[in-house]
């Protein structure tokens, strides 16, 4: 969870980390003290641009989502159906897809701009104009542990902080009684926590994943929810620690603690109602498809999304694992004709949902919402219906905060191969999604073991072209 | 003409926009040949200071000398209790009893302090609490996701022996095994000798799990790059570990800071990618398993295998006349040797399971096994047998440039070496390390169980001795405190103790009225890095848990065995999985190193969610209770005498009166509430004090 968790030992490493002093000295805006008192939040505050985007929601497709079969369409796939690829692929030890594959469904255009959307995305294609569509997109790797990182860490075998981790410690939570960066995952992606990892920054940057959304965050109720009880003793519990501190007069890191329980108390009176979706009417239930079992799931994890950024949450990620798909629900090398519609059914209508209700809150304008899988899939054909690995060239989509709607950013080749316009790297959609936040990727750095890390490593270009 | 190779290489990924190489045959610059880590250990005498009478050990001259130099002075010697607490957590984890309070308090010789050490130095649970820093720097971890006590099926990724290197490292450190020996064996334990011919030197084996439980992706489509990424895993951790050296850095370039050419990374590639750790690259979209070594030698093996052959083909024999039902399959499948219409003759019959009974009872049992090591390449992979590899421009298997031959860094190690000709070279490699000779290996180490007694380094990037690495506050203390542990044998326990009996570990953190004399050392030292108090610390998330279980009189004392992934069990904190895959527990929450990182120094943080563990978790609410119910047995009537026991038991020191009479006051709303559970009530807050959890 993330309340400001510095202590006068870590300001002092790092603001003798060259660089990053910048970042921390608009960051914190307060003495190191007062951040020692590690129960208080960060400020919110913009670091180094104006941000666009208060909050951001990554809506993860584990498993790589079908580029050609869902925003990228390909008549020459089609076209040449069954024949073999006529280009060369790249030279990797066990590619196993062989000839080429159209897609079975059929695309629309949509909205004022006319973009194509596959009809598996009905509801989706309704928000066509607000939807910045990347279809260039490329990953570094073939497999999923290693892109699945590389999408979240930026780098793809080992552990390092998570996007999200890096946007809290570089802005803070705006509620100091919810965590600032929320993954919810109704079963754990494949790799599980390294996905949303604090990695060497200090474990309150960590994801906080919640897997039941009755019982969101741990510990959160009193024994027998007897909270009077509770203040009793925690009013015991201070006297005793004031005492011990009156001695000890030096130390910060004991003011800090009893402060965090002041917090913790807080927490039980007000979380519970951040993850009260019953609260909820019945039409924005229906709107997010709570009413079918088809697309409840992903549908709460959607509402409490939004529930969640509409109380200053930070950084939200949600992983489509909730289906009997399991872990990696998109990764359909067979199957295609009956798997691919089954999640689109799942998500479609509660994405949707999402970013009409964002819109007519006033909120899309400072939500940054993402769209994406590790990677997509070949254009090539797997065993009889299926597609295999394609970090070469997929498509992402993202809205809202400051993103530009309606509009379609990089090209695919004729047969769906390879990113040849306007390429963007993961390293690059990590440098844009900080610079909405106001972040500037190569700024926000941390000194670890001696070397000063950053989210894009040396890499990363903000894509200006997507940005309104 | 490799220089020219290298260079067209550059030339053409350049154009192909691929990161491209420095220049290829670094020359180490001046600041790297000057750098102090790399300079060989020297060997200072202890400095002359003005007060000599505040400086009675060696140690304490070199520490005295920069105090002096900054105008500080030393803070008084702490108070015994204060000192008996510090120095059991310090040594075992743990807090002290009542009873080792009394008679240490009573002890009036002089040498009281030095004996306390050496009885904590020699319990079992020294390697527990010791054993779990090493741990914590070798990304170890129990298993990669959240198991109960299961069996291994094949297949399965699950590390499910890494354990028994856990094990194997708390006993050395109890065993006080020389340090070059522990380096050694986890390096190239496999080819260490066990004494008699054929058999088998399980430690060796177990120790060099180390290498097979790092952190890459067991993954599905892209085998080579697995294989890859375990070399430079292994060579990560090898680097951090032993030589505070990130050579994992010169993978794709040259270091950009350190001495490392990316030829001297591939020259140390060639020695990993000639060590075994998979069973086989594995089918591709299915998992890679690593491989497993049994712990027993080659003949049983073998003979456990003719036993099970033997029995299997006894099994079919005997199928059809004992299994009626089972006839038409057997003699369908078309191989089955005794047709279901022809029974075997009675006396045929009875001998065959004679034969069957004795060898059940004959059977070996299924050998233990080890996550261990060996010579040798992955079979099937792109570099199938023991040798020499290409560089890898950019860290690419699939963009390979000149080979390099298996060879030690150059910049340390010269160039006249001859190059590794037969095996992996990890003997080569591990004895380098280990050499007497090697500048950084010493420090490295001295500078960690520094670290463990003082909550900082003299240098404080512990993994780190590169250039981007801190330089050390009292670098002749370094260099002076590794000679001795070299001269005596690279022995843990004795560099401990000698670091412990100095008057700079003994002196006070500065509570009480000696914060108010001293506070001059916090305006002028706010860091501490010139020691002029001791520096006081929270409790690690084990010794909290442990401590937790210790008050209530419940920890299980049992050494070793498979993690629990059960939080509830009293067992020690060490014995709480830790997995990779997962991290909503509790030793992530007070901060524990992530199993995925070399961790050589654990955060500290304060967050609400520790607070609601300690305020909520039935864990703690548990053990509250259990602590009450032992001092009701204690002292079953004076609430007065119950609550100083709780004092003497929680914090090895009686109440103040208000803080008595802020207990009184509880337990009396308390009681009002249900007096059953009053006293564990009130323990509570007892736990969730500061106090509980912070060491003077």
């Amino acid at each position: 969870m993330s309340f400001a968790p510095l202590n006068r030992r870590e300001m002092l490493q790092h603001a003798g980390c060259g660089v990053g002093m910048l970042a921390l000295a608009q960051l914190c805006g307060v003495t190191p003290s007062v951040r020692a008192g590690a129960a208080q939040p960060l400020s919110p505050t913009s670091l180094h641009f104006p941000p666009r985007a208060r909050s951001c929601i990554f809506l993860y497709m584990p498993g790589g989502p079908s580029q050609i079969d869902l925003f990228d369409p390909k008549p020459q796939v089609t076209k040449r159906h069954g024949q073999p690829l006529p280009i060369e692929k790249p030279k990797l030890m066990h590619s196993k897809t062989v000839d080429l594959f159209g897609s079975p469904w059929k695309f629309d255009r949509h909205g004022q701009s006319g973009i194509e959307v596959s009809r598996l995305l009905p509801h989706i294609a309704r928000h066509v104009d607000d939807l910045c569509v990347v279809r260039s997109m490329v990953a570094d790797n073939i497999n999923h542990t290693g892109a699945a990182l590389q999408m979240n860490t930026g780098e793809q075998a080992f552990s390092r902080p998570s996007l999200g981790s890096w946007v809290t410690y570089g802005l803070g939570s705006e509620n100091d009684s919810l965590p600032g960066y929320v993954v919810i995952a109704p079963n754990p992606p494949f790799q599980g926590a390294p996905l949303w990892s604090s990695s060497f920054l200090p474990a309150a940057y960590q994801g906080t994943w919640i897997q039941d959304l009755n019982q969101p965050v741990s510990n959160l109720r009193a024994p027998n929810g007897d909270l009077d009880w509770q203040r009793q003793k925690l009013d015991a519990l201070n006297q005793l620690n004031r005492e011990h501190l009156a001695k000890r007069p030096f130390n910060d890191e004991l003011e800090a603690r009893i402060a965090s329980f002041e917090l913790a108390f807080r927490m039980q009176m007000q979380a519970p109602e951040a993850f009260d979706l019953a609260a909820e009417s019945t039409a924005n239930q229906t709107l997010y498809g709570l009413d079918d079992p088809a697309t409840e799931v992903f549908g709460r994890q959607c509402l409490l999304a939004r529930r969640l950024v509409e109380r200053g949450v930070r950084f939200v990620q949600l992983y489509d694992t909730g289906s009997a798909g399991g872990p990696n629900s998109w990764d359909h090398h067979g199957g295609i004709p009956t798997g691919l519609p089954d999640r689109c059914r799942g998500v479609d209508q509660p994405i949707a949902g999402l970013l009409a209700d964002l819109k007519q809150r006033g909120l899309l304008e400072e939500t940054l919402v993402v769209w994406g899988g590790e990677f997509g899939r070949t254009p090539t054909r797997e065993g009889t219906d299926g597609r295999g690995h394609h970090p070469f060239g997929f498509t992402m989509f993202l809205a809202g905060g400051g993103v530009r709607g309606g509009h379609i950013h990089g090209a695919t080749d004729d047969f769906g191969w390879w990113a040849v316009e306007d390429k963007v790297h993961v390293h690059d959609l990590h440098a844009t999604i900080l610079y909405l936040m106001g972040i500037d990727h190569k700024q926000l750095i941390y000194r670890f073991g001696g070397r000063d890390y950053r989210l894009t490593d040396v890499h990363g270009n903000v894509v200006h072209e997507i940005i309104v | 003409m490799r220089r020219q190779a290298i260079i067209l290489a550059v030339f053409v990924l350049g154009a192909l926009g691929v990161c491209p190489l420095t220049a290829s045959e670094q020359v180490a610059n001046e600041a790297q040949h000057g750098w102090w880590a790399f300079q060989p250990l020297s060997d200072p005498s202890p400095p002359n200071v003005a007060n000599d009478g505040r400086a009675p050990t060696e140690i304490d001259r070199f520490v005295l000398a920069k105090l002096e130099l900054h105008g500080l002075s030393p803070a008084p010697p702490a108070d015994r209790r204060v000192w008996l607490r510090r120095a059991k957590f310090a040594l075992v984890g743990l807090p002290p009893t009542p009873g080792e309070m009394d008679a240490f308090l009573r002890d009036d010789q002089p040498d009281a302090y030095e004996r306390v050490i050496d009885l904590w130095l020699s319990s079992p649970h020294f390697g527990e609490h010791w054993g779990r820093h090493w741990l914590d720097v070798v990304r170890y971890t129990d298993y990669l996701s959240p198991r109960a006590d299961e069996a291994p099926e094949e297949g399965d990724v699950e590390l499910f022996e890494a354990f028994r290197y856990r094990d194997w490292v708390v006993s050395a450190f109890n065993r006080d095994m020389p340090f070059n020996d522990f380096i050694i064996h986890q390096i190239a334990g496999d080819q260490l000798s066990a004494g008699g011919e054929g058999d088998v030197y399980a430690e060796g084996l177990i120790a060099t799990t180390l290498l097979s439980i790092g952190v890459w992706d067991n993954g599905d489509a892209d085998k080579e790059k697995i294989v890859s990424d375990i070399v430079d895993d292994q060579i990560n951790v090898v680097g951090q570990a032993f030589l505070g050296l990130t050579l994992a850095c010169a993978r794709c370039h040259d270091h950009k800071f350190d001495p490392i050419s990316i030829e001297d990374y591939y020259g140390l590639a060639g020695i990993f990618y000639s060590t075994r750790v998979l069973k086989s690259l594995g089918p591709v979209g299915l998992h890679t398993v690593a491989m497993r070594v049994p712990l027993v030698p080659q003949e049983y093996v073998q003979k456990r295998e003719s036993q099970l052959a033997r029995l299997a083909e006894l099994e079919k024999l005997l199928k059809p006349s004992t299994e009626e039902a089972t006839k038409t399959e057997s003699t369908s499948n078309g191989k089955s040797e005794v047709s279901s219409s022809t029974p075997l003759p009675e006396q045929q019959r009875k001998q065959l399971e004679q034969e069957r009974e004795q060898l059940q009872n004959d059977l070996l049992p299924a050998p233990s096994t080890a996550l261990a090591v060996q010579d040798g390449a992955t079979p099937g992979g792109l570099f199938p047998e023991i040798g020499d590899v290409p560089v890898h421009f950019a860290g690419r298997y699939d963009q390979l440039g000149p080979k390099i031959p298996r060879r030690l860094p150059t910049f340390f190690c010269g160039t006249d070496r001859a190059p590794i000709a037969n095996g992996s070279g990890r003997m080569e490699l591990a004895q380098w390390i280990a050499s007497q000779g090697n500048p950084l290996t010493p420090r490295v180490i001295v500078n960690r169980v520094w670290q463990q007694l003082f909550s900082q380094g003299l240098v404080r990037t512990p993994n780190n001795f590169g250039l981007l690495g801190e330089k050390p506050s009292h670098p002749e203390l370094l260099d002076w405190l590794a000679r001795r542990f070299i001269e005596r044998g690279w022995s843990l326990k004795q560099l401990i103790r000698i670091i412990m009996l100095s008057s700079a570990y003994q002196q006070a953190s500065l509570a009480g009225a000696a914060a108010d004399d001293h506070h001059d050392s916090y305006r002028l030292d706010p860091e501490n890095r010139w020691l002029a108090r001791f520096p006081s610390r929270r409790l690690h998330a084990e010794e909290l848990r442990d401590s937790v279980l210790s008050v209530a009189g419940r920890l299980d004392s049992q050494l070793g065995g498979k993690a629990t992934i059960n939080l509830h069990q009293p067992r020690r904190s060490l014995y709480i999985q830790t997995v990779r895959s997962d991290r909503r527990n509790f030793s992530t929450l007070f901060d524990a190193a992530d199993p995925g990182q070399c961790v050589g120094q654990r955060n500290v943080t304060t967050i609400a969610p520790q607070a609601l563990f300690m305020l909520n978790d039935a864990f703690v609410i548990e053990n509250a209770q259990h602590t009450a119910a032992k001092l009701a047995a204690e002292i079953p009537t004076d609430d007065s005498a119950r609550i100083a026991r709780a004092y003497v038991i929680l914090f090895g020191r009686q109440p103040t009166q208000s803080e008595a009479s802020i207990g009184r006051e509880l337990l009396a709303a308390a009681a009002q509430r249900d007096p059953s559970t009053a006293w564990g009530e009130y323990i509570h807050v007892l736990l969730c004090s500061n106090e509980f959890c912070q060491l003077d």
